[in-house]
C-alpha cells in the first residue's frame, strides 16, 4: 500500500531527475577554458577569462633600473603595458632571442591592469571541467607552489594552471588602519607607472626624479596621490626620508616600504576611538552652531571608530541639537562590522564611558549614540543624495583618491554643505585658502567653507 | 545602502534560488555601481517603499531566464512565453518578499509592489541619483544579477 | 507535456482531495501569477482536489466566491495583487460568508500580516516557495481531515 505509493513517487522523481540529469550532462563537459602555452618544455595554462589577446612582438622599450624579468614596456595600440618574461620570473632556462625576433606574448587583463607575458610558445585553448583540476603538489612545478592554481590532465598532456591573480598581486601585510579607498596596486604597476613616466618625458634632474618616482610608487602601491592637498607633508617627509635611507636606497620597492613612508601621514587615533587629548582638541575647534539638527557626512569611515568618536563629541558640544551622522565606506567588510562593535571597557578612553552600555559580549555604545549614526556601504565617487550638510568628516580620505577625483569631490563637498559648513580633513591635508578658512590648529584640520 | 539591509537580500536570494532550483548556488563578490546599467536581456523589477524608496532588479540573459523557468516548472519551456515570464516574475517576488520579511524582523519597515518584467535587447536602466548594490549569483542555469538601488526616506 | 503530477495511486489510502462521499473538494485559487496558480493547481489536482476556478486579483476572487457560493470548499489567497490585495479580499469574503475557509499563500512572511489575516478569519498561512507536502498537509488540516504520513 504505502510501499506502492513510495515506488510510484520514486518513479516520478527519477523521471524528473532524468530530464534534469541529461540536461546537466551536456553542461558537465566544459566549464573552464584555458589558454595553454609552454615554458621550458612544460605545459601551462591560464584561465581564458584573464587573457585579453595573443600577440607576437619584438621591440619592447627597455628601461634601466627595472627588475630582470621586466623586459620593458610595449605600446599595445596606444596603451603602455609592462612586458614580463615569465621564464625569467620563474627562474626557468630561457633562450634569448635576438633583438629583432618576435617573442610570443600573452596579453593578460587583471582587474584594471593589462600585462604582456612572454612565453616560449602558445598552444591552443583547452576546455575542461573544473572538477578535474587537482590541487598543486610541490613535485609538479619548478615554480613556487603559491602561483599554481592546480593541475589538470587533458588528452594525455599535463597542464599546470597558473594563478595569475596571485602572480600579479603583492600581498599587503599591513593595511592602513583607517581603511578608506584601498587599492590592489601591484609591484608591476609601480614599475609601469615609473616606466611610463620615463617613456613619455625627457629625463628630469636626479633628485627631483627620485621624488617623482616615490610619488608614483605611492600611488601604484597604496593609491596615495600626491597633490596640492598634501604636498607640504610629502615634501617634508621626503627630506626626512633622505636622512633615514642612504641615497641609493631611496626608492620604495614594495608595500612595506610604502607603508613606512606613509606612516607619519595619518591623522591621530587612526583606526581607533579618539583619545582624550585629540577629542578635546576637536571639541574646542568646533564653532557654535545654533541649528536644531546637525547633519554630518563621514565618507571613508572605515570600521567606524571615528564615527562613534565624532558622535560622542558632537553630543557633548551641541547638547540641545539632534545629531545625524551618515557614515560610509566602500570597504564592505570594514563598514558592515561597524553597527555592532563591541569593546572592553578598559580599552576605551574614559570620556566615552557615559555613552556605553554593557551587553552580553562586552560594552557597546548605547542606543542613543547608535541611533545617531547610519552606516552605509557606499562609494563616495558615486552619486549620493546628501545635501544641506552641516559638516563633512573625511580624514585621510581625499589623499587616496585619483587626483582628478580629489578636485571633483572637493567641489562636491562645497556644494553639499550649508553656508559656512565645516569640513574636517586629515592631519596633513590642507584645503585651498581661497575657498576655505582654517578653524582648527594642529592637528585638527577643520575648515569652514567661505560661501 | 545601509549595511543592515545587505545581508537580508543576499540571504534571501541564496535561500530562494537554492530551494526553487534545487541545486548549489554560488554568490559572487558584492560591488557598487552608479552609472547607466546595461540589462542582460530579461529584467524583473520590484518596487520598494516604506523606510526606504527604490527598487530591486533581477537581471539575467534570455537563456538563463528560460533555463530557470524550465527548472521551476519541471518541464523544458521552448520560449519565453507568458508562463515563463510569470515564473521569473514570481522568482523576483519571492526573493524580495523574503528579504523584506527578514528586514521586518530586524525592525525595518519595507513594502513591496507587484513585480514588472522587462525583456528586450540592448536595454539600459538608468536611475537618477541612486547608487546600486550588485549581488551576482551563479547558478547552473547561468548568472543572475540582483541589483538593489534604494535610499533612506529623509 | 511533463508535469509533476502523481499517477493515481492504486492503494487503499484515500486522496485527501476527496470528500467522504467520493466527490472532490472544490477550491478557488486566487493569485495574480500564472505560474503560482499553475503550481498550486498541480499540487491540488495531484491529490484529488478540484480547482473550481482561479482569479487573478482580489476583486475577481471575491466576485467568483460569491458567484460559486456555496460550492467552494476552500480558497487559497495570495496577498500582493493589483486592484485589491489579499487581505482586503479576505475581509470581504469573510463578511459575505463567515464560514468561509481561506488559506493565505504568500511570499511575504511578516508577523503582522500573518496575525492580521488570522484575526480576520483566515484558517492558515503558507509562505512561498511552496513545498508540496506542506501545502497538502495544511489544506487537509483546514478541511478537517487528519493528515496521512
Amino acid at each position: 500500500m504505502h510501499i506502492q505509493e513510495q515506488n510510484l513517487q520514486q518513479e516520478v522523481r527519477t523521471e524528473n531527475g532524468h530530464t534534469e540529469g541529461s540536461r546537466t550532462e551536456k553542461a558537465i563537459a566544459v566549464d573552464f577554458k584555458m589558454v595553454t602555452f609552454s615554458l621550458a618544455g612544460k605545459d601551462y595554462g591560464v584561465d581564458i577569462m584573464n587573457v585579453k589577446e595573443i600577440a607576437k612582438a619584438s621591440k619592447f622599450t627597455y628601461v634601466p633600473n627595472a627588475a630582470p624579468f621586466l623586459r620593458g614596456v610595449y605600446n599595445l595600440r596606444g596603451e603602455i603595458i609592462p612586458v614580463i618574461d615569465f621564464r625569467i620570473f620563474f627562474h626557468l632556462p630561457a633562450e634569448r632571442k635576438s633583438e629583432d625576433s618576435l617573442e610570443n606574448l600573452l596579453i593578460l587583463r587583471l582587474e584594471d591592469h593589462v600585462y604582456g607575458v612572454i612565453v616560449d610558445s602558445i598552444d591552443k585553448v583547452v576546455g575542461i571541467h573544473s572538477s578535474n583540476i587537482q590541487p598543486p603538489h610541490p613535485i609538479f612545478g619548478d615554480i613556487n607552489i603559491k602561483y599554481i592554481y592546480g593541475v589538470v590532465e587533458n588528452q594525455g598532456r599535463l597542464y599546470i594552471i597558473l594563478d595569475v591573480n596571485r602572480i600579479f598581486e603583492q600581498k599587503e601585510e599591513e593595511k592602513p588602519r583607517l581603511i578608506t579607498e584601498t587599492s590592489n596596486g601591484t609591484f608591476f604597476a609601480a614599475q609601469t607607472a615609473a616606466l611610463e613616466h620615463a617613456v613619455s618625458e625627457t629625463t628630469p634632474k636626479a633628485s627631483a626624479s627620485d621624488l617623482e618616482f616615490i610619488k608614483e610608487t605611492l600611488f601604484a602601491l597604496k593609491h596615495f596621490a600626491a597633490t596640492p592637498l598634501n604636498e607640504q607633508w610629502v615634501a617634508s617627509r621626503f627630506e626626512e626620508w633622505k636622512k633615514i635611507r642612504n641615497s641609493n636606497d631611496l626608492q620604495l620597492k614594495n608595500a612595506e616600504d610604502a607603508d613606512e613612508f606613509l606612516a607619519s601621514f595619518y591623522s591621530p587615533c587612526n583606526g581607533r576611538l579618539w583619545d582624550e587629548d585629540y577629542a578635546e582638541k576637536v571639541l574646542s575647534a568646533l564653532p557654535d552652531l545654533s541649528a536644531k539638527t546637525i547633519t554630518v557626512w563621514n565618507p571613508g569611515c572605515g570600521k567606524g571608530y571615528e564615527s562613534y568618536s565624532l558622535a560622542c563629541i558632537l553630543k557633548k558640544r551641541y547638547k540641545d541639537a539632534r545629531i545625524k551622522i551618515w557614515a560610509s565606506d566602500n570597504d564592505l567588510l570594514a563598514v558592515s562590522s561597524a553597527p555592532n562593535m563591541v569593546f572592553e571597557l578598559e580599552a576605551v578612553p574614559a570620556l566615552y564611558h557615559e555613552f556605553m552600555v554593557k551587553g552580553r559580549y562586552g560594552y557597546s555604545f548605547n542606543q542613543e549614540i547608535k541611533d545617531v549614526i547610519l552606516f552605509e556601504y557606499h562609494d563616495m565617487k558615486n552619486v549620493n543624495p546628501f545635501t544641506d550638510l552641516d559638516m563633512i568628516m573625511a580624514r585621510d580620505v581625499l589623499s587616496f583618491l585619483d587626483p582628478n577625483e580629489q578636485t571633483k569631490i572637493l567641489n562636491d563637498f562645497s556644494e553639499k554643505l550649508k553656508a559656512r559648513g565645516l569640513v574636517l580633513v586629515g592631519h596633513h591635508e590642507v584645503l585651498p585658502e581661497d575657498d576655505w578658512t582654517r578653524l582648527g590648529t594642529e592637528p585638527v584640520s577643520l575648515y569652514m567653507y567661505n560661501s | 545602502m545601509r549595511v543592515e539591509y545587505i545581508n537580508p537580500f543576499v540571504e534571501a536570494a541564496f535561500n530562494v534560488l537554492k530551494e526553487v532550483l534545487n541545486t548549489d548556488i554560488k554568490r559572487g563578490e558584492l560591488y557598487l555601481k552608479s552609472t547607466t546599467m546595461p540589462v542582460l536581456g530579461v529584467a524583473a523589477l520590484v518596487g520598494l517603499a516604506g523606510d526606504v524608496e527604490g527598487r530591486v532588479m533581477f537581471d539575467m540573459t534570455k537563456q538563463t531566464a528560460l533555463a530557470v523557468a524550465s527548472t521551476m516548472n519541471g518541464e523544458q519551456l521552448s520560449s519565453l512565453d507568458e508562463l515563463a515570464k510569470a515564473t521569473i516574475t514570481e522568482l523576483a517576488n519571492m526573493i524580495t518578499a523574503q528579504a523584506v520579511t527578514k528586514l521586518h524582523d530586524l525592525g525595518f519597515r519595507f513594502d513591496l509592489t507587484p513585480p514588472a518584467l522587462f525583456t528586450g535587447d540592448n536595454m539600459e536602466v538608468s536611475d537618477h541619483e541612486v547608487e546600486a548594490l550588485i549581488v551576482p549569483m551563479e547558478t547552473p542555469q547561468g548568472k543572475i544579477e540582483i541589483n538593489v538601488a534604494i535610499r533612506e526616506r529623509a | 507535456m511533463k508535469t509533476k503530477q502523481d499517477f493515481p495511486s492504486i492503494n487503499e489510502r484515500e486522496p485527501d482531495g476527496l470528500k467522504p462521499d467520493g466527490t472532490p473538494f472544490r477550491v478557488l485559487v486566487v493569485d495574480d501569477s500564472m505560474f503560482v496558480a499553475k503550481q498550486i493547481g498541480q499540487i491540488l489536482t495531484s491529490e484529488g482536489y478540484e480547482v473550481a476556478a482561479t482569479a487573478a486579483d482580489g476583486q475577481e476572487g471575491v466576485e467568483k466566491y460569491k458567484e460559486l457560493f456555496p460550492n467552494i470548499d476552500l480558497v487559497t489567497m495570495d496577498i500582493t495583487m493589483p486592484k485589491m490585495d489579499g487581505i482586503t479580499a479576505l475581509e470581504h469574503i469573510m463578511n459575505f460568508d463567515k464560514n468561509a475557509k481561506v488559506v493565505m499563500i504568500s511570499a511575504l512572511g511578516k508577523q503582522d500580516l500573518v496575525k492580521k489575516s488570522l484575526l480576520l478569519g483566515a484558517k492558515n498561512y503558507i509562505v512561498k516557495p511552496l513545498d508540496r507536502k506542506k501545502v497538502l498537509e495544511r489544506i487537509a488540516q483546514v478541511l478537517g481531515k487528519t493528515s496521512t504520513a
